[in-house]
């Protein structure tokens, strides 16, 4: 049932990814994280910009395992790609985060803003590798929907945190 | 030439040889245990985040005097940590599993008796208290009895603990606010994602009796603030991300706000800024404010210091610039300063250096290099 209604809350919140303004997003989606603690979860916006164009390191669109690659814009944590998963995969014999807060992040290689989700993967503890922390948008603690400081493995049954991944959810509305 | 040289340390392994210089063997020893002494304001707790294995994150009792390591307190999975009004008590919320890093969780409020750092006593929390970093998460009442853990499901609430009676009595609902901000015997202020500040006002039992939500008293979307606020005679002081600072009165029924006063010139605002895990210090005799500053712009507010920038709270006044050497130490996470008359700041490093500041002249007094794996907040009672 929770993987159902999880693969249910990834597709409406692509859809709506997709069909509506960031600040729409937000507005629609922000307030329902707050407060709902069991239901499986909708990602949540952040409402940053993304940071205009800056020239590009390689790194930033070639290695997914380095922070500056482009997803990685507001992460905070190990990236999974160098724990056994990927920029958007969980390492074997861990469990996704259900719930999570979503950011903007500029790709250089085609010019376009995306919607990230940021995920965290748990069950296990610290995988060490690549630790990564940038902050493009991201806003204290009293923003949770904004906030990369807390555990977003807090909901899982097993919330001890392994690492993050940044998912491409779609293009952002202008 | 040679032969005589040669000559004389022939002489010298003979002497050697025949144990004159060989001193006597070492007394057996006796397996001790060390204690604490006097408790000195120059005492400081470095919270290390343990990064690579987080579920063995702790304190660690340094003294600014002796230069040395005092002793730990292990804190578990993203605790909240709280020093009780008298100093003598420090209150760990937290989480462990049964089998280390999976298996049951169980949230427990720890208490250590710090003249021993032996642990005095647990309650069990409900398994939802707030896994972040651990300022302003966990708080004792003014009059000790108390103590406030921040829960977080991601519903808001926070637990209400009577030491007197070792349980968990109230659990009140922060309607989307966080943090426990403690006032008065009975009053906690929670930070609002609108810019208000909620206060509840507890019973003697520590049940809720009344809240209000004040105004928005800052800008969340042009110029946030910082969760981390430093107590002041009456109430609290936070920085924003522009280096505005916000002094909040919680003596009163109501909070009251003081008028806002910019710690940047118009030349420097967003050019520099705060930054890093915890900005701000208030040595609140002088009224002395320290903050940790570097260059950048928009998403730099967890970026480290290059300097810290002194002003008097007074006058709204740069007093001094105190720049650091971040390529020896990495520059600096966090900033706290001793609340007596001779104070000393401390400054916490990306390399989990601790430095040791004379805090009226800047100083270096001490580096002590690398204290733990990722030293990044300091506290102090």
């Amino acid at each position: 049932m929770q993987q159902r209604l999880d693969h249910w809350a990834e597709r409406v919140s692509r859809g709506i990814a997709r069909r509506t303004s960031r600040r729409g997003f937000l507005s629609a989606f922000g307030r329902t994280l707050t407060g709902v603690a069991l239901l499986p979860l909708l990602p949540v916006m952040r409402g940053s910009q993304a940071l205009a164009a800056e020239p590009a390191s390689k790194a930033a669109t070639t290695d997914p395992n380095a922070c500056e690659y482009w997803k990685y814009c507001a992460i905070d944590g190990f990236l999974c790609g160098c724990c056994g998963g990927s920029s958007s995969s969980c390492p074997p014999g861990t469990q996704q985060s259900p719930i999570t807060w979503i950011g903007t992040c500029h790709n250089p290689a085609d010019g376009r803003d995306y919607i990230m989700s940021y995920n965290d993967c748990c069950g296990k503890t610290s995988c060490g590798s690549c630790f990564c922390n940038r902050n493009e948008g991201e806003r204290p603690m009293y923003r949770m929907s904004l906030n990369n400081d807390v555990n977003w493995c807090m909901a899982n049954d097993n919330p001890n945190y392994h690492c993050s991944v940044s998912v491409v959810l779609g293009v952002a509305g202008k | 030439m040679w032969p005589r040289a040669t000559g004389a340390c022939l002489a010298l392994l003979t002497a050697l040889s025949v144990g004159a210089a060989v001193p006597p063997p070492l007394p057996a020893e006796h397996l001790g245990l060390a204690k604490l002494g006097a408790a000195s304001p120059h005492w400081v707790w470095v919270f290390d985040e343990s990064n690579n294995n987080e579920t063995d994150m702790r304190l660690y009792l340094y003294d600014g005097d002796a230069h040395r390591q005092l002793g730990q307190i292990d804190t578990g999975f993203w605790p909240g940590v709280a020093m009780s009004p008298d100093g003598r008590t420090t209150a760990v919320a937290t989480t462990y599993f049964s089998r280390g890093s999976h298996g049951t969780r169980t949230d427990v409020l720890e208490l250590t008796d710090n003249s021993t750092l032996s642990i005095t006593g647990e309650i069990v929390l409900p398994a939802r208290h707030a896994q972040t970093i651990p300022l302003h998460n966990a708080a004792f009442s003014g009059d000790g009895r108390l103590v406030y853990v921040t829960n977080l499901s991601p519903a808001t609430s926070y637990s209400v603990v009577d030491l007197s009676t070792k349980a968990v009595v109230a659990e009140i609902d922060t309607d989307g606010c966080v943090l426990v901000i403690p006032s008065g015997p009975r009053r906690v202020s929670s930070l609002c994602e609108n810019g208000r500040l909620l206060t509840v006002t507890l019973d003697q039992t520590g049940h809720e009796a009344s809240r209000k939500v004040s105004a928005p008293f800052f800008n969340v979307d042009k110029d946030p603030i910082f969760i981390q606020g430093e107590p002041t005679s009456n109430g609290i002081v936070f920085v924003s991300f522009l280096g505005d600072v916000y002094g909040v009165d919680l003596s009163g029924a109501e909070p009251a706000f003081a008028p806002v006063w910019p710690t940047m010139t118009a030349a420097e605002r967003g050019k520099w800024r705060p930054g890093g895990a915890q900005v701000v210090t208030l040595h609140r005799k002088s009224g002395r404010l320290y903050l940790q500053v570097h260059k950048g712009g928009d998403g730099t507010h967890k970026v480290t210091g290059d300097e810290v920038w002194v002003y008097d709270t007074a006058s709204h006044k740069r007093v001094a610039r105190w720049p650091i050497d971040v390529k020896k130490h990495g520059g600096v996470q966090a900033v706290k300063v001793s609340q007596d008359d001779k104070p000393l700041l401390f400054v916490l490093t990306e390399a989990s250096d601790l430095l040791v500041l004379d805090a009226m002249t800047g100083q270096s007094l001490y580096a002590e290099p690398k204290l733990g794996q990722s030293s990044w907040y300091l506290l102090n009672p």
